[in-house]
């Protein structure tokens, strides 16, 4: 037995279920040959029945995932074979002795409060857990759902917001200059008069260029126009050092990620220009499975603070994306400002 | 001169119409986008075609894309193109190989009607003109290397910037409100401290400061 790979429990099960068996036939077949008077191996039977069905019952807790839920399934197998030796008993004593009331009714009420408040506690913690876990996932699944959704929305509203103004108040304001122009110059004869349409269009001036600066704040005309590489090249030219742009990108970016890659940029080449006194700089847009790497380097001083305030905006905005900024910049060492912007 | 006019939004269009008009100058066509002002400048042959930058259906640069094709169809033709800002790289597309007869300004620049008209007639008659804003951008502070702009006065920026709008020195000192003495010697200076050399012509002045800045960067 043992050589056909059982091992010695279930060795010890198989031999204690073949003795039972036997033991229960050998009673019976005395029984008959004795006369089949009072069925006496009943009892006996029921003795055997015990340790087979205790067996079982152990076999099936002992399977449940350890801890609370195993000690709980100990306690209703144990139950459950005082429930039926019960149970039997009480059929014996009906069967042969004529016992007519349900005498093991209050011992299985008991038995069976006892346990299922037993479970109640042993279990409350797990369920509460389980419940409260289920919760938290569906929760963090509604949470960044509906903040990709708060961010795609702003990033269209802001596109819109600088349309409306490219078409609404900057061409109104544009066409009112060109008519106070045409007044001017119908009341050449009339200083005092022209001097006045004169400040009124400089007022009318100053107002465009403000909506033109306010416009630029929400998205760069070049980004709007021709996207992010574009952007990136004219921004670049804006600066004396020398800044390289490398483009291994060919997705096609939300609004969103756009704007964020194009303000990261930005701000890293200013702060290039502020502080770090460089040769060389450059930018590189490279694609990485299922996001935009942006990379913004120079060879200058180094030391910048990772904390600082600039730095800090970045991640904000960054971070609002589900992306991650690094910066690496020892001291002496240039800086380098590395940005992953999740895409779709 | 015979102008085409290419402007989607009717409140500037009509105005534009209306101010040209005014001024004996004829409008041949008007038109909202780019095809429409190919098809106008094949028929119509004007001297000058005013080209809003962000024209339909994209609303991004189509109007600049139509204008360079039409200077290809026709390299005589005069182009100015109006927008509500100013990028250099849209400036130095335009301009390409050929500088004659380029104009680009900031739109809010019709209001100043006479020298509006004047830049027209430059453009038409084969000038160059730019907005003051694409030397205020070239200008900006490029950090780093010591370069003869960074040597400029704010005054002799200010003039530099009216002479790529390719104005006169009378123009010049009638803008800053001095004499056309002052803005004479600002000139000199900034050519000597830019190591140009020296030249009179308004058109050629704004060459010379252009190939500058673009060899500077």
């Amino acid at each position: 037995m043992l050589a056909a790979g059982l091992s010695i429990g279930q060795y010890a099960r198989s031999v204690l279920h073949r003795v039972a068996a036997l033991t229960a036939v050998l009673l019976g077949a005395i029984w008959f040959l004795d006369g089949q008077g009072y069925l006496w191996p009943a009892w006996a039977w029921l003795g055997l029945a015990v340790p087979v069905l205790l067996d079982f019952t152990a076999d099936w807790a002992w399977r449940q995932a350890p801890g609370a839920v195993r000690r709980v399934a100990c306690v209703w197998a144990l139950a459950g074979v005082a429930a039926v030796i019960l149970l039997l008993t009480w059929l014996l004593t009906w069967l042969l002795a004529g016992v007519r009331e349900f005498w093991p009714a209050w011992a299985l009420l008991g038995v069976a409060t006892a346990v299922s408040s037993y479970s109640l506690f042993a279990l409350h913690d797990r369920v509460l857990v389980a419940y409260g876990r289920r919760a938290l996932r569906a929760r963090i699944d509604l949470l960044t759902r509906t903040r990709r959704q708060v961010v795609a929305a702003q990033a269209a509203e802001l596109r819109r917001i600088e349309r409306d103004l490219h078409d609404g108040a900057q061409a109104r304001l544009v066409a009112l200059t060109l008519q106070l122009g045409r007044a001017e110059m119908r009341v050449t004869d009339q200083p005092d008069v022209q001097r006045l349409i004169h400040e009124a269009q400089r007022e009318a001036h100053h107002a465009i260029d403000e909506l033109r600066d306010l416009a630029r704040g929400i998205v760069p005309p070049l980004l709007a126009d021709r996207g992010l590489v574009a952007a990136v090249q004219s921004l670049a030219a804006r600066y004396g050092f020398g800044t390289t742009i490398e483009v291994a990108t060919h997705r096609s970016l939300s609004p969103a990620a756009e704007r964020t890659a194009y303000f990261v940029i930005a701000e890293a080449l200013t702060n290039t220009a502020k502080h770090a006194g460089a040769r060389h700089s450059w930018v590189a847009l490279a694609d990485e499975r299922a996001a935009l790497v942006v990379t913004v380097g120079d060879d200058g001083r180094g030391g910048a603070d990772a904390n600082g305030s600039g730095i800090a905006g970045l991640r904000a905005r960054v971070e609002a994306l589900d992306g991650t900024l690094s910066l690496e910049s020892p001291s002496g060492g240039g800086t380098v400002v590395k940005v992953r912007i999740p895409c779709a | 001169m015979r102008v085409v006019i290419a402007e989607d939004l009717a409140l500037l269009r009509e105005g534009l119409v209306a101010l040209l008009r005014e001024h004996d100058i004829e409008v041949v066509a008007q038109v909202e986008d780019g095809p429409a002002l190919l098809r106008a400048i094949a028929g119509h042959e004007p001297d000058l075609a005013i080209v809003d930058v962000r024209l339909p259906p994209s609303f991004s640069d189509e109007g600049l894309l139509a204008a360079i094709e039409a200077r290809r169809r026709q390299p005589d033709l005069g182009i100015l193109v109006l927008s509500q800002y100013v990028e250099t790289a849209y400036a130095s597309e335009l301009i390409g190989e050929n500088t004659a007869g380029i104009g680009y300004l900031l739109k809010e620049r019709i209001g100043d009607v006479r020298a509006f008209l004047d830049a027209l007639e430059r453009v038409a008659a084969g000038g160059t003109v730019l907005d003051r804003q694409v030397v205020t951008q070239l200008l900006a502070p490029r950090g780093g290397a010591d370069d003869g702009l960074s040597r400029l006065t704010a005054r002799e920026r200010e003039v530099l910037e009216l002479m790529a709008e390719g104005r006169s020195n009378t123009a010049i000192a009638e803008a800053l409100v001095v004499t056309p003495g002052a803005v004479e010697k600002h000139i000199t200076n900034i050519f000597t401290k830019l190591d140009l050399p020296a030249c009179h012509d308004d058109h050629r002045r704004v060459l010379a400061v252009l190939a500058y800045l673009r060899v500077a960067r």
